[in-house]
């Protein structure tokens, strides 16, 4: 049977299994079709019932002094008195005299206190709302037409806030009167003291508090829709005593646990679908889209169709994540224990990206759940998403997924998990329980590019040079840089699982026909390249950063001495790119997959690893040939020699620009391409190459001792 | 030929204080075709930690075990796709029927949903499942979902069988159809390992008894030469004065 019908079988058992589950329906089903509208019509009824209460409450308010006593209450009255004005004015039952401020004056309970001292007391003891000190007790001071307002208020008591409210505004109305009286008298124009009045019109789509908080909502609600149905079928499984029956078919346990990874994903995007329908339902047929709107705007319904796109990436990663967590559990309560400080770990990226502050941008693309939730905000706040951000995030995303249901893999179905009962995760960690393997896992392979991956991006944010200053700190801190990321610490790990460093970077002899191979597309893939790149800017154009920055860095270079501008374009990157790429993500990849889906995932990580996206496909491509003549030879120096020769023509490029002449050809720019001989010459010599790999039969396996069965590292347990 | 073939088996588990515990220590055995081997031994003897290297479960430390030829450490794949498997202790899918159980299994082992669909009906009728084949495996009692799981162990329609404990805890009636069962499996030529406490029932069912002790085999032969060995007539005389025997050799040899 196909991998494709095994996995679908396993999923179709699965979601059936799940969706019979009445955990299941009541988590996914009823919480938010029911919570939601509760929540919503609880929490407006409360805010509106209490704003209603309010209103017709008494204001409680203090003075000090009859005197003051008497100017607070004639106050009142005089607005009073000039509001009913208004009424009449407009008519007592148009809609516009509805909507006048109600006057105080059946409200207002003025109180008088012998000094400042106790009506403070009194307003904190909360016997009053509020306070009010006049600086003078007459109606304002004839030398400058002013009397200072001192309103006292505990704004930390509802009330309070309320009563400051109140008496503000009816201060605020007297004084435009007293102010429209003034001009008046003084036969001054209206807008005498307002010059220009400003007005500003928001073009922005609507958005709302409900916007900004509603893409956080809704990665809880995925990743608690992931929860249960992941612990239920790895740890459950388990605990139920089916894990043992399971593990005995014939079903390798890379098809079981992507089937059931699709399960959890497909309940986690039905969760969230649920909630993100319940959600609108409440709000545009539940009619507080209004209420909301009053808020500060509403949200666009097609931006929650952009927001469950965005989600189907996210909750992939989580599902993955997970999965991977409680394949490492034996029993349900185990499992839970494992998930509760994942859960606290993914929210704190989320709550960074959720800060209004925090922008799409930097360490930001690349940083797992929070870059989720920033585009999600942005998607839907209408801001400007750039698609090279949108692909950033979503490949980064994809990669860490795949890491984690790679870790799933080797986790699940280890002799540890599905028979110890008392098995700690020392024996899962502790090195001298590891098996002698000659192959990495693609586990392994997986992991370590996907630590890499986000730290190689910060490495590259801090290094990269500011506007003035140059280049020489980012290709010397790279150049020592790469060889410890790249080589150094993957080694390190390599080690520590027991791993053969020889075959896991396929560091192997080869035949003279491969050497050939590689020189020929070593010394000609570059004029295809330059062809493509050609064509790339007539279509595209280049974007300013990468122009500005490939400049700096072609002046900087171009003061340093041949050796350096060797070591640094070719030897280096060449070296440890292909250890790493080639090396051990290829080989790792070669323990589980197919030739061809290992060469695309291997050149695809290889290209996202340069972060210019606008070079992407022409880094997939290189990536890809490079790949292919390592997967046909078992060796990395054939792509090594490839990559180090055409790095090297780069590098021949940069330091003497008028090489192309020895070849006959004008010198060349970037926007040219080259005379068809030249291309024909160049394609030519690179198909010959490839066509000699192909042709060439592919190396034999060296001996291997496969990895542990199951994914090493394999402990087992008693 | 021998359809398994266990070769010096050794099984070490690893504990987390560095002393290592050998739950299978030296195991030589082989079964035929038509035949039913008993492994029998008190509880913590390795019977199941054996069964389950032989199923591809578990990887020897070291020997070898081949199922119809095929290595048990490098060919897991083959190994599980030749033998139907059965614990005391399996667990079924509390929420798939009993007929969507074993077509789900007859579907991983690679049949076509149809062939799946007939597969599971043939398994419901000789198991005598029809009356609950309909209902969820959560509502079952437990000869029922014993039947159903020695059901699921078949579906593949293996050449050889291998049973830990299938009838522990299980009622006369139940227990009655199961052992008929595998005894007819035996006449239809299947190998079949089958470990039990009950020692009246290896009697009645087993060509070949092997006796397990710490880990080691003690003897092995049918019950006439275990008789023999032993000097006693019972099963359960013959298993405690063979067991007696080792221990007293093992202390000579110290």
């Amino acid at each position: 049977m196909r991998a494709q019908s095994r996995i679908g079988t396993v999923y179709v058992k699965e979601l059936t299994d799940i969706l019979r589950d009445r955990r299941t329906l009541i988590a996914m089903v009823v919480v938010p079709i029911v919570l939601y509208p509760l929540l919503m019509l609880g929490s407006i009824q409360a805010v509106t019932y209490q704003a209603e209460r309010l209103e017709d409450e008494e204001i409680i308010v203090g003075v000090v002094g009859t005197a003051q006593s008497k100017l607070l209450q004639w106050l009142v009255e005089w607005d009073d008195d000039a509001l009913k004005r208004e009424r009449m004015r407009l008519g007592p039952d148009s809609g516009e005299a509805a909507r006048l401020p109600t006057s105080l004056v059946d409200r207002i309970k003025i109180h008088d206190f012998a000094n400042r001292d106790l009506l403070e007391e009194m307003i904190r003891a909360r016997h009053l709302h509020a306070g009010i000190a006049f600086k003078d007790d007459a109606f304002v001071r004839a030398a400058d037409g002013q009397n200072l307002v001192e309103i006292l208020a505990d704004r930390e008591v509802v009330r309070s806030q309320a009563a400051e409210g109140y008496i503000r505004n009816m201060i605020d109305r007297i004084t435009e009167r007293l102010v429209k009286d003034r001009k008046r008298q003084s036969q001054l124009p209206v807008n005498f003291d307002r010059p220009f009045n400003v007005q500003v019109t928001d073009l922005s789509s609507p958005s709302s508090i409900l916007g900004q908080i509603l893409p956080l909502i809704l990665v809880l609600m995925t990743i608690t829709g992931a929860i249960y149905p992941a612990i239920d079928l790895t740890a459950g499984e388990r605990e139920r005593g089916t894990l043992e029956s399971l593990m005995s078919s014939p079903v390798p346990v890379f098809d079981l646990i992507v089937g059931k990874f699709l399960v959890v994903t497909t309940v986690a995007l039905m969760g969230a679908t649920l909630n993100l329908v319940s959600v609108s339902a409440t709000v545009y047929v539940g009619g507080f889209d209004k209420v909301i709107a009053d808020t500060g705007g509403a949200i666009p319904v097609g931006g929650m169709v952009l927001i469950l796109l965005c989600l189907i990436p996210f909750a992939i990663l989580m599902s993955g994540i997970m999965i991977a967590v409680c394949s490492c559990a034996r029993t349900f309560k185990e499992a839970q224990n494992y998930v509760t400080p994942v859960i606290v770990a993914v929210l704190i990226p989320g709550g960074i990206a959720a800060l209004p502050a925090t922008r799409l941008e930097g360490l930001m693309l690349v940083m797992p759940v929070g870059n989720m939730v920033l585009l999600a905000r942005d998607l839907l706040l209408g801001a400007d998403v750039s698609w090279w951000h949108v692909l950033m995030v979503v490949l980064s995303t994809t990669l860490y997924a795949g890491a984690a249901v790679a870790v799933a893999t080797s986790m699940f179905g280890r002799e540890s998990v599905v028979f110890a009962d008392a098995a700690s995760w020392k024996t899962v960690l502790s090195r001298r329980l590891f098996k002698q393997s000659a192959q990495p896992t693609v586990s392994m392979g997986l992991i370590i590019v996907a630590l890499l991956f986000p730290t190689w991006f910060f490495v590259q944010s801090i290094l990269s040079p500011g506007r003035e200053e140059s280049a020489a700190g980012l290709l010397f801190n790279t150049a020592w840089l790469m060889p410890v990321l790249f080589v150094l610490l993957p080694a390190a790990a390599l080690r520590y699982w027991k791993v053969d460093l020889r075959n896991a970077l396929a560091l192997r002899t080869v035949s003279g026909r491969y050497m050939a191979a590689a020189v020929l597309i070593g010394i000609s893939a570059w004029i295809p390249i330059h062809e493509f790149s050609v064509a790339q800017l007539g279509l595209f154009g280049t974007p300013r950063a990468l122009e500005q920055s490939s400049e700096m860095i072609a002046e900087t270079l171009a003061a340093l001495p041949v050796i350096s501008v060797l070591l640094v374009i070719a030897v280096i990157p060449a070296l440890c790119e292909e250890l790493l790429f080639r090396g051990l993500l290829l080989q790792s990849l070669r323990t589980s997959t197919h030739k061809w889906p290992a060469i695309l995932i291997s050149s695809a990580v290889f290209a996202v690893f340069h972060f210019w996206l606008f070079r992407f496909v022409i880094t997939a491509l290189l990536g890809l040939v490079l790949a292919y003549i390592c997967w046909q030879s078992r060796s990395i120096i054939p792509s090594l020699t490839i990559h180090l020769l055409h790095n090297g023509i780069g590098a021949l490029t940069i330091v003497y620009p008028g090489w192309h002449r020895w070849l006959g050809l004008e010198q060349s720019t970037e926007n040219t391409p080259f005379p068809i001989h030249v291309v024909i010459t160049g394609v030519g010599l690179s198909v010959i190459g490839l066509f000699m790999a192909m042709r060439s039969k592919p190396a034999s396996a060296p001996h291997l001792t496969p990895a542990a069965e199951n994914g090493a590292p394999a402990a087992e347990a008693g | 030929m021998d359809m398994v073939v266990a070769h010096e088996l050794v099984k070490v588990f690893p504990t987390t204080e560095g002393a290592e515990k050998r739950a299978v220590d030296a195991l030589s055995f082989a079964v035929g075709r038509g035949r039913i081997y008993g492994l029998l031994g008190p509880n913590g003897a390795g019977k199941t930690t054996t069964l389950r290297i032989l199923a591809g479960l578990m990887s020897p430390t070291s020997g070898s075990a081949t199922i119809a030829g095929h290595d048990v450490s490098t060919a897991p794949g083959e190994v599980k796709r030749m033998l139907g498997f059965l614990t005391a202790n399996t667990g079924l899918y509390q929420r798939l029927t009993a007929r969507e159980l074993l077509i789900y299994f007859a579907r991983l082992h690679g049949m076509e949903p149809a062939r799946a669909a007939r597969r599971a009906e043939e398994l419901v009728d000789r198991l005598n499942i029809a009356e609950f084949a309909g209902l969820r495996c959560g509502a079952l009692s437990t000869g029922q979902k014993q039947r159903v799981n020695v059901a699921r162990a078949l579906v593949g329609d293996p050449p050889i069988l291998i049973m830990d404990e299938p009838t522990l805890g299980l009622d006369v009636f139940s227990n009655r159809i199961i052992n008929d069962f595998i005894k007819r499996q035996r006449e239809a030529g299947k190998a079949v390992i089958l470990s039990t406490h009950y020692l009246d029932e290896a009697e009645e069912m087993c060509d070949t008894i092997g006796l397990l002790h710490e880990g080691r085999l003690v003897a092995q032969g049918d019950l006439a030469s275990l008789r023999a060995q032993s000097g006693e007539h019972r099963l359960s005389n013959i298993f405690l004065k063979l067991i007696e025997r080792s221990e007293d050799a093992e202390a000579a040899v110290k």
